[in-house]
């Protein structure tokens, strides 16, 4: 549903092409709802290019271009990634961010959005409190727009560096079928959203867990999921992580957890917390990852975020790789116009 | 004179004549034959025709054995609205009475009950006195009476000064979009409109679970996460102020008689305690607005089938017909699952639901031009009810009956209109023409440019719907007049 805009006619740009011929036709990448498993298999491919080629010579695909970060939600980590991705690719950047820019003074997304094209961008990345925003951005911006994050709905870089991590841990041919367990407030969770997408189109047996006050609703769309697709979800942390292959805890917001009905920080991480003691009910081998910025102690004890387990800072090694994957591609559609 | 030839043979305007078709324009002359009739007030449904001289109906021909398919040209009473927001005076470039009443009169309708802009409480008789000369100042032939506020200020503490406002002139008192949330203060208001003999309409809702929702709680929220309203917030307010009124009723004097009436019920469950209440005689009555009864939430997703569709597979992240996040799709109470407008559906035809009413509420596009969570809830509707409701009707899930009675006679019993004055909706020789000519068979594409309103904000854009309206006439003078009529 959400990837919104329609197709290009024609997205084969040179270096677009996948294994099986899947080409890109996305102008936007809103949300990653509408992409096939052939669609995720390119932008693997090509954030394996990417991170092949990251000291040598990558490919200049926005050369003469200017990428805007319009962060409406403070989020340094994300938009450092998504800077240094596209510096890495030969664009020039451009960065708003909410503290700073006209939009605390009341200025409206549109006319920001607006003026950021006015000033030369071609590509506009955006993070925003509001679900949907990255939709509104991409009908008054006539470049590419990334969606770097909205409201609860989607973070669709982010879920594919998951599934990047993934794979390099697992295998790519170990994907299909692997049981992986998002463990948190799955209700305000973007990265949950779009990794229950992208997720269960390549097959993974995923599981849901956290306060049920924070599942409500999500056993509703697993029994609405297409045919094929495979998604639990149990108040029951245990039985959620055995024989686990990879667990990802979700960020904890500090100030949901005050919201009402919702579990205080000590009795969160005291029931649904990763510790050592807990993981050993998953596979042997299991990852852990998380989204970050990790709260210590509360989703995870410090000795998981930092054992032998976790791959949080390969996650975050391998998001610029496949942010460049994403621009790159999105790049691709106006090859022909 | 003029003379003009209905667009199908459906039905056929011999003649209308006198001071052209303008608008404002006494309806000096009208011959309507071989139409169909439905008049709630008489019970009649079927062929026949009528004559209209001097803005008065002379005679009314029922024609029940004339042979031939049904005509597609309709003639009914002239609508009647329950609820239609104008924002004027604090935000008249979003609509003011000018614009509101040429919406109402393209969409069939003869008389509105109004409600302010937000920033405007009518809590004072001057303010009654004001409104109601904004609406007479634009020399439309369509009716209006205000609503007066329920608190003052709409902030729910202090009862208005309920009387006085009666005195001039409102309908009913209502704190919407607020609602009344305390207990005690929906008791005081209930017992002093019931001597007034006015009812007290709420918008049901109950904060704690609809503060900063941006959409219906069920599966397209989750989808596309936004903050759920849940059903039960609804449910709760519906049946608090029940077991209010039943208490308000049971030791109130005789000749007071306490009105609750629900604006927009949106769910089955409401409904139902809507139902099981007026069973034990208790004075409650709700109605339903046209976005209601056509539209689920699976329209924010940019699913565009209507209710009837969608019931038997709702949208589950499907790419649909439409972008998501439009914000048109944002109203209050929101857009519920399919299964709930089909109970609304029922409802109508079972005569729980007595009126539908439009909760027009426009805003102007750049406004909405946000994030989904960012816009103003409410859709501009007075100009798409007829539309929406007979695509129901085409569809089987309404009888065109129902919901004429639901459009004209309802509703004005609602009000109870004959105590204040207002003519019944009813084709009748002798009475004053009030009156919609409108043809079933034929179609008109929703643009902003076929819009009288300034709100823009609908759905619906872009959309063909059936029922374009020929002549809406109140009080004997043309309110519109389709340009085929002028031809």
């Amino acid at each position: 549903m959400t990837v919104a805009a329609a197709p290009t006619d024609d997205g084969t740009a040179a270096g677009t092409a996948g294994r099986d011929g899947a080409t890109w036709r996305w102008r936007h990448l809103l949300d990653v709802d509408q992409l096939t498993p052939a669609e995720l298999e390119l932008v693997m491919a090509r954030a394996a290019l990417m991170e092949t080629r990251r000291n040598d010579n990558p490919p200049r695909d926005l050369a003469g271009r200017t990428v805007a970060t319009l962060f409406a939600e403070a989020s340094t980590r994300t938009r450092l990634s998504f800077e240094l991705a596209s510096r890495a690719l030969g664009a020039d950047v451009v960065s708003m961010d909410a503290s700073s820019s006209s939009m605390s003074k009341g200025e409206s997304l549109v006319d920001t959005v607006k003026t950021l094209e006015a000033l030369g961008a071609s590509l506009l990345v955006i993070r925003h409190a509001r679900s949907g925003a990255a939709q509104t951005a991409s009908e008054h911006f006539s470049g590419h727009v990334v969606n770097a994050g909205d409201g609860w709905h989607a973070h669709p870089t982010q879920a594919l560096l998951d599934l990047y991590t993934l794979r390099q841990a697992l295998g790519a041919d170990r994907i299909a079928g692997a049981k992986v367990v998002i463990v948190g407030d799955v209700l305000h969770s973007r990265v949950a959203r779009s990794n229950i997408w992208t997720l269960t189109a390549m097959g993974v047996d995923l599981w849901l867990s956290g306060p049920p006050i924070f599942l409500r609703g999500f056993e509703t769309w697993a029994r609405a999921l297409p045919a094929g697709r495979r998604l639990t979800v149990t108040g029951d942390l245990d039985a959620a992580l055995k024989d686990a292959a990879a667990v990802m805890a979700l960020r904890v917001q500090r100030e949901r957890l005050e919201g009402a009905g919702a579990p205080s920080e000590a009795a969160y991480a005291a029931r649904w917390g990763l510790t050592e003691e807990r993981l050993q009910a998953t596979a042997p081998d299991a990852i852990v990852m998380h989204p970050g910025p990790v709260n210590e102690g509360v989703e995870l004890t410090p000795e998981v975020a930092a054992g032998p387990r976790s791959r949080i800072t390969r996650q975050v090694a391998n998001g610029v790789f496949v942010r460049m994957a994403a621009l790159s591609l999105v790049r691709s559609t106006d090859a022909h116009r | 004179m003029r003379t003009a030839e209905a667009p199908t043979p459906g039905g056929r305007v011999l003649g209308i004549e006198g001071a052209e078709t303008r608008v404002g324009a006494l309806l000096e002359h009208l011959e309507l034959d071989d139409a169909w009739i439905v008049d709630p007030s008489s019970g009649y449904e079927g062929r026949g025709g009528i004559t209209v001289e001097g803005g008065l109906v002379t005679d009314v021909r029922q024609t029940p054995d004339a042979t031939g398919g049904p005509p597609s040209v309709v003639v009914t009473p002239g609508f009647f609205d329950l609820h239609a927001h104008v924002r004027e005076p604090q935000s008249a470039e979003a609509e003011d009475f000018s614009s509101a009443l040429r919406a109402a009169a393209h969409g069939g309708f003869t008389w509105l009950a109004t409600l302010a802009d937000l920033r405007t409480t009518v809590d004072r008789t001057e303010v009654v006195q004001r409104v109601r000369a904004a609406a007479a100042a634009t020399g439309s032939p369509v009716g209006t009476r205000p609503y007066g506020a329920l608190t003052v200020g709409q902030e729910g503490t202090a009862l208005a000064p309920l009387a006085a406002l009666a005195a001039a002139g409102v309908v009913g008192f209502s704190d919407d979009p607020r609602p009344v949330g305390d207990s005690a203060i929906l008791r005081a208001a209930l017992t002093e409109a019931g001597s007034l003999r006015l009812p007290v309409v709420i918008n049901a809702d109950e904060p704690s679970f609809t503060a900063g929702a941006e959409a219906n709680e069920g599966l397209p929220a989750t989808i596309l996460g936004l903050r759920g309203a849940s059903p039960a917030g609804e449910v709760g307010a519906v049946a608090r102020a029940i077991a209010v009124l039943r208490q308000v009723t049971s030791e109130a004097p005789t000749d007071v008689r306490p009105h609750l009436h629900v604006a927009h019920v949106s769910t089955a469950e409401s409904l139902a305690a809507v139902r099981a209440a007026a069973r034990d005689g208790l004075h409650v009555t709700c109605d339903v607005t046209p976005h209601h009864l056509a539209m689920h939430d699976g329209w924010i997703g940019g699913d565009r089938r209507y209710t009837w569709a969608a019931a038997s597979a709702p949208w589950s992240g499907e790419h649909g017909d439409a972008p998501p996040y439009v914000s048109a799709t944002r109203v209050e109470p929101p857009l519920r699952g399919p299964e709930d407008a089909i109970a609304l559906l029922a409802g109508i035809e079972d005569g729980t639901i007595t009126a539908i009413a439009t909760d027009h509420s426009p805003w102007l596009s750049v406004d909405q031009e946000v994030p989904f969570g960012d816009a103003r809830p409410g859709m501009s509707g007075l100009e798409t009810a007829l539309g929406l409701l007979l695509e129901a009707v085409n569809a089987g899930r309404l009888s065109l009956k129902r919901v004429v009675r639901a459009m004209t006679v309802g509703p004005w019993r609602v009000l109870d209109g004959g105590r204040l004055g207002l003519a019944e909706p009813a084709i009748r020789a002798g009475a004053q023409a009030n009156l919609v000519l409108f043809d079933r068979a034929d179609t008109w594409r929703v643009e902003a440019s076929a819009l009288a309103s300034r709100g823009r904000n609908t759905p619906l854009l872009g959309r063909t719907l059936p029922g374009r309206v020929l002549l809406t006439v109140a009080g004997g003078r043309v309110a519109y007049a389709d340009a085929s009529l002028n031809g």
